[in-house]
């Protein structure tokens, strides 16, 4: 039961990230407008976000789906959630109207900042689900057919 | 126990240096361009191979300053919601998506020797440019493009107009 749990959140995360970051290594120069609404960078380091961050979602994603180095994977999905979620609690107190550029940059429908927070809330929960399940079952499961990973 | 943690955290700087270098790798132009500020978008360069009209120069943030003390026209290409929620100070709102029917009125009103600076939202918005050429076309002798558009000038603390300031 812990297994398929682990399996599920496991792929759950994999495949936000990895959808994430594909989609917006489609558009790097749409991504940094986005970034750009949230006001926070100066000019040119929105451009260095834009171009470096969904290649790091991208990669901590594929990592996850392969169940290899699942906990580096697992710090940085986590680290990168909870910059997001700082940079949306700071749009949600200025009071700006902007689309969270979480997923597609050129696509239709804005998602407001408190709705991604929520979101962001979730994939929180689930790393440290995967975390825990990964480092309790290794260590139960060392040595048997039951260890989760390699 | 520790030596676990040492190592999870030198996989996580090698994964983020990874990513990040792959990343930089593959938008190195794109970052050049918006570091040096000079970002001439790549359709322009084709048009200016195979058409003959006169096309908008690109002029930086500084430029534009000088231009407008001195008496310059900045248009504003984007939609009049961006435009209202900020734009620069002093700036016309002449947005692309109504242009058919704004052009005409704006023809009768500006001179064709006036300078005329457009922008909209920062690099990689094609309106400004699309505005410049359209107004070359329109008779206007002087048209320039700040590329750099809004974000920029935000950016740089001139003053803007705008609910949003």
């Amino acid at each position: 039961m812990k297994r398929f749990l682990y399996h599920l959140a496991r792929l759950i995360l994999a495949l936000v990230f990895v959808y994430a970051g594909a989609v917006k290594m489609q558009n790097v120069t749409a991504f940094a407008g986005h970034v750009a609404a949230y006001q926070i960078l100066p000019y040119a380091l929105n451009y260095l976000v834009a171009a470096t961050l969904p290649y790091v979602e991208f990669l901590a994603g594929i990592l996850l789906l392969l169940n290899a180095r699942v906990r580096p994977a697992l710090l940085v999905v986590g680290s990168m959630t909870l910059v997001f979620m700082v940079a949306l609690v700071s749009v949600l107190l200025r009071g700006l109207e902007i689309d969270c550029g979480c997923f597609d940059p050129g696509g239709g429908q804005d998602v407001s900042a408190g709705v991604a927070l929520l979101r962001d809330v979730g994939l929180m929960l689930l790393v440290a689900l995967v975390w825990w399940l990964r480092t309790t079952e290794r260590d139960a499961g060392r040595g048997t057919r039951d260890a989760i990973g390699p | 126990m520790f030596s676990d943690l040492k190592r999870i955290g030198l996989e996580t700087c090698v994964l983020i240096a990874f990513g990040a270098l792959f990343g930089l790798t593959l938008n190195y132009q794109l970052i050049m361009d918006a570091f040096s500020g000079r970002l001439v978008p790549a359709q322009s360069q084709v048009v200016v191979e195979s058409v003959t009209v006169a096309l908008p120069m690109p002029v930086l943030i500084d430029e534009v300053q000088q231009l407008k003390a001195s008496g310059g026209l900045i248009i504003d290409a984007r939609s009049p919601d961006l435009f209202a929620m900020g734009s620069i100070a002093g700036a016309l709102s002449l947005p692309m998506v109504d242009i058919d029917a704004l052009l005409p009125d704006f023809l009768t009103r500006v001179a064709k020797d006036q300078i005329i600076i457009t922008y909209c939202s920062g690099f990689g918005c094609p309106d400004s440019f699309d505005l410049g050429v359209l107004l070359i076309e329109s008779g206007y002798q002087d048209v320039r493009v700040f590329e750099g558009g809004y974000p920029e000038w935000r950016d740089a603390g001139l003053p803007v107009a705008g609910e949003s300031r």
